[in-house]
């Protein structure tokens, strides 16, 4: 595999087309192969990508994404766009971009290597490092906001999170492809490292129109930290998140839920994997797929329990509503335990809404589309009231709704 | 003279290719209170669930005017935006689906469908503060999700609750007694008594006279195979209390 200075991305030039298959960063996966046999990769084939760095957007808000207060960083078409941002001076954080040489120097080789972590790392176009130092407690959310707005443009950005001790913080992500724009991709990474008795929470919402978007997540704990991700998937052709929660410190808690509504033939992706190494680790999954008009959800959830590590209480669920007969989920939920005192539970659901209740609530006045609605927004709640932003939750919903 | 509410005339309907209703005739005036009474098997519940439009059951042949329109194709919304009302036998839960959201949705479908602005919260508020107390719902319920979790009575209690926040012009209580205790069934007889006017009017579906102490008719009718075949005032309710339903089988061979 190949790793670029990443101050030059001299591998790709402006307007060179880039044939994603033809690459040199390991064999491109095949449907064959466990973890990709649900994801359509021959569209992201097909199209030849670029990434000339244009800026298109000129206000935030006419992404349809609500007002956003405090620290706003903004990525477009791959790059950091500052007139976009609210770089506001926040005490206690320190800030980096990739011109920042600190950042090259530091830029690790990826523990994780599959082909787009490798295209992630070989034709990266920008990446923000957030460290929050020891014993702070950040209130406000801070935002990180990663749009594509131009056609065909790949976009390989990195996050960069580290929270050192006795530190929290909640961050809200947003992935967006612009209505007007078709075919790009973000291939993001996020990578956390948690120190002992930190604790983040990250809201994640993704709403990427005609556009892909692959996350690769690898989040590191030590010990007493808390981890929560809660990640919305409203709209993308495409969109796949791949999670890998290492659990290396007692006393742990881990927590994934989701909230995945694709429509018309889109394709939306949940991979977890939680790893607990060691004893005395609790880890929470709920995922809930909400699936119409030829729609298609995957959810592969694995907890593995290694040797010695005792004690342990991990719960993954996932619960599928399909609207109609065209519409498909893939579930696996899986636990691989190698100690042999702990408490797991995995279970996965998938049905229709009752006929019934349909009809309960048309006899009170409501229209199909409005009890449908309802329907799946009881359905869903559970997981929606884990942000406990009202204004946020209402926009995340109307979304996942498509109202 | 009062004004006529709904008029049903010879409905044939079918569950399954099965016939239950074979013929069925009622008028109900605006003002009125029926009672429908009929062994098992007899279609009461049949009548309920297709005057409030549930497409499990095809209408064969036969109209249904209410207020002056056909209903009898017209989907269970619209029905209920014109002022149908049906008290479910067995009310259904709704898991996840606060009983306040469900009700403020109800509402402002209809102001919808009649060009009405939605109901303000404060309004709203208000509203279900009178009318839950009507029946004496607790407020723990109102912010739970629908029917989820609710005893028999309770259950029952929201359906009159939703009943006085829908204020139809007719109301079809299925079975609304059964599974209730002596005080829960004053309680909602007393609401739906109060609910009563001269513009409205209701079709208390029951087995049993029981209910009819409470809620006093104005004509009891029997159904009996798909049919109504004997109508009567609240006397006959008592004389079926009494008698049983076979006498009037054996009549009508006769």
């Amino acid at each position: 595999m190949i790793i670029k200075d990443l101050n030059h991305n001299s591998l790709l030039k402006e307007n060179s087309k880039l044939d994603l298959e033809a690459l040199n960063l390991g064999s491109f996966p095949k449907r064959k192969e466990e973890r990709w046999k649900y994801t359509p990769l021959r569209f992201l084939k097909k199209i030849n990508f670029h990434n000339q760095f244009n800026f298109k957007i000129e206000h935030l808000n006419s992404l349809g994404i609500p007002k956003i207060e405090g620290l706003v960083i903004v990525l477009e078409n791959g790059k950091f766009n500052s007139s976009l941002s609210n770089i506001i001076d926040l005490m206690d954080i320190e800030l980096l971009f990739l011109n920042d040489g600190d950042i090259v120097n530091n830029s690790q080789e990826p523990s994780h290597k599959d082909y787009f972590t490798n295209l992630n790392f070989s034709f990266l176009t920008e990446k923000v490092v957030l460290k929050i130092k020891p014993n702070v407690n950040i209130n406000e959310p801070i935002n990180f906001v990663n749009i594509i707005s131009d056609d065909n443009c790949i976009s390989n950005t990195q996050f960069n999170i580290d929270i050192y001790e006795n530190s929290k913080l909640h961050i809200r992500q947003y992935f967006l492809g612009s209505s007007n724009s078709k075919d790009g991709f973000i291939n993001h990474r996020n990578q956390v490292s948690l120190k002992s008795q930190s604790s983040l929470t990250v809201d994640k919402f993704q709403d990427l129109n005609q556009n892909f978007n692959f996350c690769n997540e690898f989040i590191d704990q030590e010990q007493e930290s808390k981890f929560i991700m809660n990640t919305f998937s409203a709209s993308g052709i495409i969109l796949r998140n791949d999670v890998f929660n290492n659990v290396n410190g007692k006393n742990c808690h881990s927590e994934l839920n989701g909230v995945f509504a694709p429509i018309e033939k889109q394709h939306f992706d949940n991979h977890t994997t939680i790893n607990h190494f060691v004893a005395d680790c609790k880890s929470f999954e709920n995922y809930k797929g909400v699936i119409k008009e030829s729609g298609v959800g995957v959810f592969n959830g694995k907890v593995i329990v290694h040797q010695d590590a005792q004690k342990i209480e991990a719960f993954q669920k996932n619960n599928n509503i399909l609207l109609d007969d065209e519409s498909k989920i893939y579930s696996k939920p899986e636990l691989e335990i190698y100690a042999d005192d702990v408490r797991c539970s995995h279970g996965s659901t998938t049905g229709r809404f009752d006929e019934e209740a349909l009809f309960y609530l048309r006899s009170r006045g409501i229209s199909v589309k409005k009890s449908l609605e309802l329907m799946t927004l009881g359905f869903i709640n559970e997981v929606i009231e884990k942000s406990n932003d009202s204004a946020y939750k209402e926009f995340v919903l109307k979304r996942l709704l498509k109202d | 003279m009062s004004e006529l509410l709904i008029e049903i005339k010879d409905l044939e309907c079918n569950i399954d290719n099965q016939k239950i209703l074979q013929g069925l005739n009622l008028k109900i005036n605006k003002g009125e209170v029926h009672a429908i009474m009929g062994p098992n098997g007899s279609g009461k519940s049949t009548l309920s669930s297709v005057l409030a439009g549930n497409d499990n059951y095809e209408v064969t042949n036969g109209s249904i005017n209410f207020l002056g329109e056909e209903i009898s194709e017209m989907s269970p919304e619209e029905r209920s935006w014109k002022g149908m009302f049906l008290a479910f036998q067995y009310p259904v839960e709704i898991p996840g689906v606060s009983n306040i959201n469900f009700l403020r949705t109800a509402l402002n479908e209809r102001n919808k469908y009649f060009g009405i602005d939605s109901i303000p919260a404060k309004d709203f508020l208000k509203m279900v503060a009178e009318k839950s107390e009507l029946v004496g719902l607790n407020n723990k319920l109102k912010n739970r999700s629908v029917n989820e979790g609710f005893s028999g009575g309770e259950k029952k209690r929201n359906e009159i609750f939703q009943m006085a926040m829908l204020d139809p012009k007719l109301s079809i209580l299925d079975e609304t007694d059964s599974g209730l205790d002596i005080d829960a069934l004053k309680i909602v007889a007393n609401g739906v008594n109060k609910l009563k006017s001269s513009e409205n009017a209701t079709v208390v579906i029951t087995h049993y006279q029981r209910l009819l102490d409470y809620i006093v008719p104005d004509f009891v009718h029997v159904l009996h195979e798909g049919k109504i075949i004997k109508s009567g005032d609240k006397s006959l309710a008592l004389e079926l209390e009494k008698k049983g339903y076979d006498w009037l089988k054996n009549d009508e061979n006769i």
